[in-house]
């Protein structure tokens, strides 16, 4: 097991490395860099949506209902007539920013109620604990469907639907792995030494908790993405004639499934791929990251 | 080791009993109650005076404290009431359902254990060559693809090159192990391999770190047989973790499936969920998400003894 | 010879009287498994308005008067319990005789008391009990049971709906030692005499009935019994039928749906189709500016291309037929051609666009007016009506934005009048002017719009009372061209199309404009 100096001395080496690390990761973990690109493309054509979707997506037009992809239009179009590949790149925004706004936020707070919950021990650990075991023992897509029908359908209101039941799940992982460092020695050292809370904590555990929080959040972006597309699919999630990938699956695409594949086929395409890369990246950076788990 | 089981058993209360406040105080919050839905009139309207009535005799009227107080003392003696919707005593609407999610989440589980412990072992052995990315893309892409999606395709699929149908109503296993079987294996499929691949990725980095382990260098310096190694020193001290994930990963089963049983008309937990919230349905929404709850306060109970029995820092506390 | 002539025009008469397949004898045998949507809350249809009540429960039990079971048109009564019936020659009394010999499923005689003690619940329910139609029958003074096979029915005034009224498929003859000792029993029991019996009901997953050997109408019912799924997901649905796990569902499929039914299993389906008692249309608010302008409200109407938007939105949700305010291919319906005359039934689109900005502007109504449209979130025919409407109302330079909210929420906006622009419904469970458009009057709760107009109040009034129905036709067409052209009050989309695909094995169900009449099954039989 390696010692507790050895191991602070292990993280400051990786910080150090960083742009090296880079560089590494995408020639060590080919998946992982494959990842990356898909994210940084979705990325790109969300920002770029306006520029480069060739119809606009809640143009109906009757004349081309049900069409199937051709030169005019590369992915067909829908019950309405409206492109499909159009309403495909719009979607793109709604999913990246409920995915990353959901999971940002949520990691973000579960992170600061982790490291505090783990870092002050005693009473407040136990009811922080209590709090977020509360809130876990809610089914993830039940605590979401309520706060949708309190809160109404906006996106705002949206994200802050996924972000709730997300704060415990990430307290709780990030809790553990503040645990594992409050127990090394260095941490009492540091109070002996007089140094205050606010810098043990930003120096020496939140950097040591970096590595979990930064896997957990591609994990959990991916979480984000699924959990909007099925709370659309349910009808409570983002509404027409908002393009959205999972309101694109419901409803008419499952009864137009045989004669028009395409308008199922392509956003559960989209919404796979999206998660699948994120999950991707996160795995490989876990590898990346996790000192304990680079090869020999 | 007992007090500290003890502790934690006793901790469980407090938390259920925070879990039905919440939930008592959540769902009153969502605007609209089960009475104005219940004759909300599709053909016109119905007179004020009618829907006070209503409410006066389910209990609406009361305060809230005085519905909880109510409420938690028919919890306390087992009772939880009639559902708002129908009038059926609680326990008749969720037993059915309950049975099948049960089923459905067992069987699934066993589907995610057969799949992640195999396949987490080997990627952990051959880390970083073509089996090991071969087996992270199977559990990623399990993980990516949308629940509802994979299950209209499976579904479609059945009848359009089998031009068959899973059985529609759900038989008691003890009834008709058969037609239970045919109904139940592809949603336990569908999620099995879902779940499988949070457990085939705790197995693989768990196997990787013990793998590390000084006492299995030792063991390997010593000329042991790469297998035995494996079974007896490795896999028991990898399993902790993978067990930790499959049980929270179980007791996320019960109710979690919505959208799954929406798509292979499974008339389970989920789907009651769903209804209740939609009709507002308190009582019946209280009850199940005590049960959920219950189910998930319960599994993380077992995993402490768990923990505490296996890891020897907490035995002699 | 002349005996052989006679014979053979009773034959031709019979088979000309009759529908196609009673060419076909019918089998006795068989069990008929249909899917339900959803389930009903409780047992007693007093109180319940959801067809998950109706469609499993309504063998169970029988009425004073049903809609024919054999009428495409769902609008003629005929005896049930009633053998025969006079009315008086004011109109106020009507006298049923009842039948004799009629079993309740545990074995007493239904006799005229039951009946009254039936009505007795629906029209004044005792305290504590509701009865959610009780103000359709203002008319009814009194209901008397003279002797054990006579009902009679005394009226304040003559109204002309009576019959059809009483032939509602919610008015279940329920038995009097019952409701006398327990009102609420019919909650939670099932005591009726209809043609089947009650033999289970699990929840979340099936009812079953059984052939009641004792049925009164001897021969029938055909089926041995019957079994009802709950699936509420409808692609589900759609599979049960397609995989011959279930025979018929009773509310309707989508065209897709039906499409893909009819691909995949060709002479084993039989599709029935019909116009849906049913209808979205717009309900604007009479007290926000600018829709408390009829010129407004006008051009809402004129911008929709009513006969395309038929065209295209027929194939992909349950919408077909361009309608007024009566269910099209009934007695009362407005034919075509005097449709086109109201506003917005032009078929000259360009005219009746550029009509409705010339109005628009003369209102005051800037080009690129917001609005919000509050829409109701159900996948058929709601959400392709709003956004084909949104898409039509951008053609006249407004700019509408949606907002969809969920069944539990859009009521109580309804209710509460908040909104400017609303997606509201006139759906009934029998095509009867009288319950269709009751909600027009100035004081009806369901006038959401709140328009108050005493000139539609006095139509609805005098075709309530006409007796002679051609009388009542012209009263409604001048109650039409009020509501829809003069002062459009609210803008008309199009019928609702109610399509039934169902296993061709299943004969002897005629489809009607309502999706709650024709359950009893006891025409139901079942080919080889």
């Amino acid at each position: 097991m390696a010692t507790p100096l050895a191991y602070d001395l292990e993280a400051a080496e990786t910080r150090r490395r960083w742009p090296e690390a880079l560089r590494e990761f995408s020639t060590r973990r080919p998946l992982g860099a494959i990842g990356a690109v898909v994210i940084v493309f979705m990325l790109l054509v969300a920002v770029l949506a306006p520029v480069i979707s060739p119809y606009d997506p809640v143009a109906i037009d009757f004349g081309a209902m049900l069409a199937r992809p051709s030169p005019a239009h590369w992915l067909g179009t829908d019950s309405f007539g409206r492109d499909v590949l159009s309403r495909l790149i719009h979607g793109s925004r709604t999913a990246l920013l409920v995915g990353f706004g959901a999971s940002i936020l949520g990691a973000a707070l579960g992170a600061i109620l982790g490291v505090g919950s783990a870092y002050f021990g005693g009473r407040v650990d136990l009811y922080v604990q209590r709090v977020m075991d509360i809130f876990l023992a809610f089914p993830l897509i039940i605590l979401a469907l309520a706060l949708v029908a309190i809160l109404g359908n906006s996106i705002p209101n949206l994200i802050l639907a996924i972000t709730v039941p997300m704060i415990p799940r990430c307290a709780l992982v990030i809790r553990a792995s503040a645990l594992s460092i409050r127990e090394m020695a260095y941490v009492d050292a540091a109070r002996a030494a007089g140094f205050g809370h606010a810098r043990i904590v930003l120096r020496h555990m939140l950097p040591n908790v970096m590595a979990p929080f930064l896997i957990m959040l591609t994990a959990f972006v991916g979480q984000a993405i699924l959990l909007e597309s099925s709370l659309s699919f349910l009808g409570l999630g983002v509404q027409e004639p908002t393009p959205a990938w999972g309101l694109m699956l419901s409803g008419a695409a499952v009864e137009f499934a045989e004669r028009a594949p395409w308008m199922a086929v392509f956003p559960g395409l989209a919404i796979s791929l999206a998660v699948f890369a994120f999950n991707l990246f996160g795995d490989s950076l876990r590898d990346a990251l996790d000192p304990r788990l680079r090869t020999q | 080791m007992r007090t500290y089981l003890f502790k934690r058993f006793l901790l469980m209360i407090p938390t259920l009993l925070g879990v039905a406040l919440v939930t008592f105080l959540l769902i009153r919050v969502i605007p609209g109650d089960v009475v104005e839905l219940r004759y909300s009139g599709d053909r016109g309207a119905v007179s004020q005076e009618l829907l006070d009535k209503e409410r006066a005799r389910i209990g609406l009227d009361q305060p809230v404290w005085r519905q909880f107080a109510t409420w938690i003392w028919g919890v306390a003696r087992l009772d939880f009431g009639q559902s708002m919707w129908t009038g059926a005593p609680i326990w008749q609407e969720i037993k059915l359902r309950f049975a099948l999610s049960l089923q459905v989440a067992v069987m699934a589980t066993i589907v995610a254990v057969l799949l992640a412990i195999p396949l987490g072992v080997l990627a952990a052995l051959k880390q970083d060559t073509w089996i090991d990315y071969a087996v992270r893309v199977f559990s990623i892409a399990g993980l990516a693809m949308p629940s509802f999606w994979l299950g209209i395709v499976l579904i479609l699929m059945l009848l359009i090159v089998f031009s068959w149908l899973p059985p529609m109503v759900y038989t008691p296993f003890w009834v008709n192990p058969w037609q239970n079987m045919a109904q139940l294996i592809w949603p336990a499929l569908a999620v099995g391999y879902r779940y499988s691949a949070v457990a085939t990725r705790m197995t693989r980095s768990a196997m990787l770190e013990v793998l590390r382990e000084d006492y299995i260098r030792t063991a390997r310096a010593k000329g042991l047989m790469q297998k035995l190694v494996l079974s007896r020193h490795a896999l028991k001290n990898a399993m902790l973790p993978v067990l930790t994930v499959v049980a929270i990963e179980f007791a996320f089963l019960i109710g979690g499936l919505v959208v799954t049983e929406q798509v292979f008309n499974l008339n389970g937990i989920g789907l009651l969920f769903v209804q209740a919230v939609a009709h507002r349905d308190y009582t019946l929404l209280q009850a199940l998400v005590m049960l959920v709850a219950g189910v998930f306060i319960l599994v993380n109970f077992l995993m402490d003894v768990a923990y505490a029995w296996l890891d020897p820092r907490i035995r002699y506390r | 010879m002349r005996r052989c002539r006679g014979g053979f025009i009773a034959l031709l008469v019979l088979a000309l009287a009759q529908p196609a397949w009673a060419q076909e004898k019918p089998h006795s045998g068989g069990e008929l498994v249909f899917v339900v949507p959803s389930e009903p809350p409780s047992y007693d249809a007093h109180q319940e308005e959801t067809f998950g009540v109706i469609h499993p429960m309504a063998p169970h039990y029988s009425t004073l008067l049903r809609v024919d079971p054999f009428d495409k048109t769902g609008t003629r009564p005929v005896g049930d319990l009633a053998e025969s019936w006079t009315v008086s020659r004011d109109g106020l009394v009507y006298t049923f005789k009842i039948r004799r010999g009629v079993k309740f499923h545990d074995g007493t005689e239904l006799t005229a008391k039951d009946i009254k003690a039936s009505y007795d619940k629906i029209l004044s329910p005792p305290a504590g009990v509701k009865s959610l139609r009780a103000s359709a029958y203002g008319s009814v003074k009194a209901v008397e049971a003279p002797d054990a096979s006579t009902v009679r029915f005394t009226l304040k005034w003559p109204e002309s709906s009576l019959l059809l009224n009483l032939a509602s498929p919610w008015n279940w003859i329920y038995k009097a030692d019952i409701l006398a000792k327990d009102p609420h029993w019919y909650e939670k029991n099932v005591m009726g005499t209809g043609p089947f019996k009650f033999t289970e009901h699990v929840r979340g997953s099936h009812w079953v009935g059984k052939k009641n050997p004792d049925y009164w109408d001897k021969g029938k019912p055909y089926l041995d019994g019957y079994r009802a799924i709950f699936i509420s997901n409808s692609a589900a649905q759609v599979a049960a039928v397609r995989g011959e796990r279930a025979m018929i569902q009773f509310r309707g499929f989508s065209p897709p749906e039906r499409d893909s039914l009819v691909q995949a299993l060709g002479p084993k389906i039989a599709v029935q189709e019909s116009p849906w008692d049913c209808l979205n249309f717009v309900s604007m608010h009479h007290e926000k500016k600018p829709f408390d302008d009829k010129r407004v409200r006008r051009a809402l109407s004129l911008a929709l291309d009513r006969y395309e938007g038929s065209k295209a939105l027929s194939r992909i949700t349950l919408v077909k037929d361009v309608a007024g305010i009566i269910v099209p291919g009934t007695p009362y319906a407005t034919p075509p051609q005097e449709l086109e005359k109201l506003a917005g039934y032009g078929r000259d689109i360009n005219a009746n666009r550029a009509e409705a900005r010339r109005l628009l502007k003369e209102a005051g109504v800037p080009e690129g007016f917001a609005f919000t449209f509050k829409n109701r979130g159900i996948p058929h025919p709601y959400e392709p009506v709003g956004i084909w409407l949104i898409d039509q109302w951008r053609q006249i330079g407004l700019n509408v934005k949606q907002e969809i909210l969920e069944a539990s929420a859009y009521h109580p906006m309804l209710k509460r009048g908040d909104f400017e622009v609303a997606m509201d419904f006139q759906c009934g469970f029998i095509v009867e002017p009288d319950l269709d458009l009751a909600r027009f009057t100035s004081t009806s709760d369901a006038n959401y719009g709140k328009h108050k107009d005493t000139v539609i109040d006095d139509l609805y009034v005098r075709q309530a009372r006409a007796a002679d129905p051609e009388e009542r036709k012209k009263i409604l067409r001048t109650l039409e061209k009020r509501l829809l052209d003069e002062e459009t009050h609210v803008v008309y989309t199009l019928q609702w199309h109610r399509i039934i695909p169902h296993n061709s094995k299943v004969k002897g169900w005629t489809i009607t404009p309502s999706h709650y009449l024709n359950n009893q099954l006891d025409t139901v039989w079942l080919a080889e």
